[in-house]
């Protein structure tokens, strides 16, 4: 068990390490990429890659927008997939437990927050002190630390952590599992409900039912609804489009027309 | 616009800045954000710029070290543009330092806005749902898929934006604002979005509901008559709760915790 939380810990902190501060993609920390890696690691790679479209869609309207993270994804979904594949447990239960561990995981961060805020003097004295290699070696070391923090949290959460939560869940009585089952399903609304508060607005916001009612009565694949999506979109744009450069034809042609009569009036007088 | 030929030394420049404008969350903090990765990716070119001018050098050091926040896409279009503002600065003293950062500042919020919700709301949510199909069905293509999608662009955006902002400079900003295309573009991808979050809303969220009403010799299963009424009603009741919820401002930690309640009790009670 030490050996796979190591090797675990491991991935944690390369993925986020290259994810975040190498590339800035803010996309292979995601459940989908990293649930998959974590499953090789532990030699499942079938059950990781399925755990990966759950939690993906668990995780869906998490994400560091403004810099503020409600839950950390990338150690929710390593300890969900872990838990799933080392205890062979349920992945409906693993998913349900994946938020409230990221939610855990967020606040250890954020207590970090301030110890890594106050190495910003610092940096700023170096970056305008003339010192460029130091102050790049620098950042460098710093980045390397800032993913160490939860990654030594997650060794020891599944190195130690994974038989506990084996034997609690064995404990527990038929209506917890049966609970927990159905808040999982619940629990992809609070995802998606903080997407649509983010994008709704009066003016487009009844476009949610169109999807909706697609897959809801047509049961079409995602990727239809997606070229529809895009063809309804474009054709929205184009028509603001042509209604502003008309707003515009229409405003300059007044304007010429305000000349041209003030022309035929002074030829009049 | 006219095309703007670069020439070699500048090319090889311009090369080092791309790169480095993937740096943006260096040793990111709540103080600075994203200005650290800001002096990481200008650094080569003001090296340049001020080689023979050491107190210009450490002002545009500074300059490049306050507080900085954007999307890490529009990040490079800023940092290119940034860097055609320093070289006017130090050849003409046509920009002025104080330009520098109010640009840098006005441009934060609207290229935030906007490609938060082309990339995070719109690319993003396309791209798990394809790779999320995939994977569902084991197979890893749709791994692949979410990366070439969602993550890929972003470099290959981060190229051409350098060199846009770089080449093209202010004029580039004034033709993007004046034309007033910016508002339509925002509502189009947040159209594309909406409607790709209703399509997953009704194909995952589902309230597991239970409950059985008997009725002499009839049982009436509540489930399957609310779903006639309307396939999945209690799923969007749910998420149209939890919209305003979140409108009033509670946080999305609260939500998984009443999640949770609403699951334990409802299946304590016979609900689920």
């Amino acid at each position: 068990m030490v050996e796979v939380a190591l090797k675990l810990c491991l991935v944690y902190w390369f993925i986020t390490w290259l994810d975040t501060y190498i590339l800035s993609w803010q996309c292979l920390t995601r459940p989908i990429v990293v649930a998959p890696i974590a499953g090789l690691v532990m030699g499942d790679l079938q059950t990781g890659i399925i755990m990966g479209a759950s939690l993906e869609s668990v995780f869906m309207g998490i994400s560091a927008i403004g810099g503020s993270i409600p839950a950390d994804v990338t150690t929710g979904t390593i300890i969900a997939t872990a838990f799933t594949i080392l205890t062979n447990a349920d992945m409906e239960t693993a998913i349900s437990l994946s938020l409230p561990i990221g939610t855990v995981m967020a606040s250890i961060n954020s207590m970090f927050t301030p110890v890594w805020a106050a190495f910003a003097p610092y940096l700023k004295k170096l970056a305008t002190g003339g010192n460029l290699k130091k102050y790049e070696i620098i950042s460098h070391v710093i980045n390397i630390f800032i993913p160490l923090v939860p990654a030594v949290v997650m060794f020891f959460a599944v190195a130690y952590g994974v038989e506990g939560l084996e034997s609690l869940i064995a404990s527990l009585p038929a209506w917890v599992m049966t609970g927990l089952s159905a808040a999982s399903s619940m629990m992809l609304a609070v995802g998606f409900a903080i997407l649509t508060a983010m994008i709704w607005s009066k003016e487009i916001g009844y476009f949610f039912f169109a999807g909706y009612v697609l897959v809801a009565y047509l049961s079409m694949d995602t990727l239809a609804i997606a070229i529809l999506g895009a063809i309804v979109a474009v054709t929205l744009f184009l028509q603001e489009k042509r209604s502003l450069d008309l707003e515009n034809k229409i405003t300059k042609l007044v304007s010429e027309g305000n000349v041209s009569a003030n022309s035929e009036e002074e030829d009049f007088f | 616009m006219e095309k703007v030929v670069l020439s070699a030394e500048e090319k090889k420049l311009l090369r080092k800045v791309q790169l480095r404008s993937h740096l943006v969350f260096m040793a990111a903090n709540m103080v600075q954000m994203e200005a650290n990765g800001m002096t990481h990716t200008l650094a080569p070119a003001l090296e340049e710029i001020y080689k023979d001018d050491p107190e210009g050098k450490k002002e545009a050091y500074a300059r490049s070290q306050q507080f900085f926040n954007t999307h890490a896409v529009p990040f490079s279009f800023i940092a290119g543009l940034v860097w055609a503002m320093e070289k006017e600065h130090k050849e003409n003293n046509s920009v002025d330092g104080q330009t520098i950062e109010s640009i840098k500042a006005a441009l934060m919020g609207p290229t935030a806005g906007m490609f938060d919700s082309l990339f995070f709301n719109c690319l993003r949510i396309i791209a798990a749902g394809v790779g999320i199909g995939l994977c569902s069905q084991g197979n890893i293509l749709g791994t692949v898929l979410f990366i070439l999608i969602y993550g890929v662009p972003q470099s290959i955006l981060k190229f051409i934006f350098v060199r846009m902002g770089y080449t093209y400079g202010t004029s580039f900003i004034e033709m993007v604002f004046n034309s007033g295309l910016m508002a339509s573009f925002t509502k189009a991808a947040s159209i594309l979005g909406i409607i790709m979050v209703g399509a997953m809303t009704a194909s995952m969220v589902s309230v597991p509901l239970a409950l059985t009403l008997n009725i002499g010799d009839t049982s009436v299963v509540i489930g399957d008559v609310i779903n006639s009424i309307f396939p999945g009603l209690l799923g969007v009741c749910l998420l149209f709760w939890y919209v305003s919820l979140i409108r009033k401002g509670v946080r999305p930690t609260w939500l998984i915790v009443i999640t949770l309640v609403i699951g334990l009790v409802g299946a304590l009670i016979g609900l689920f």
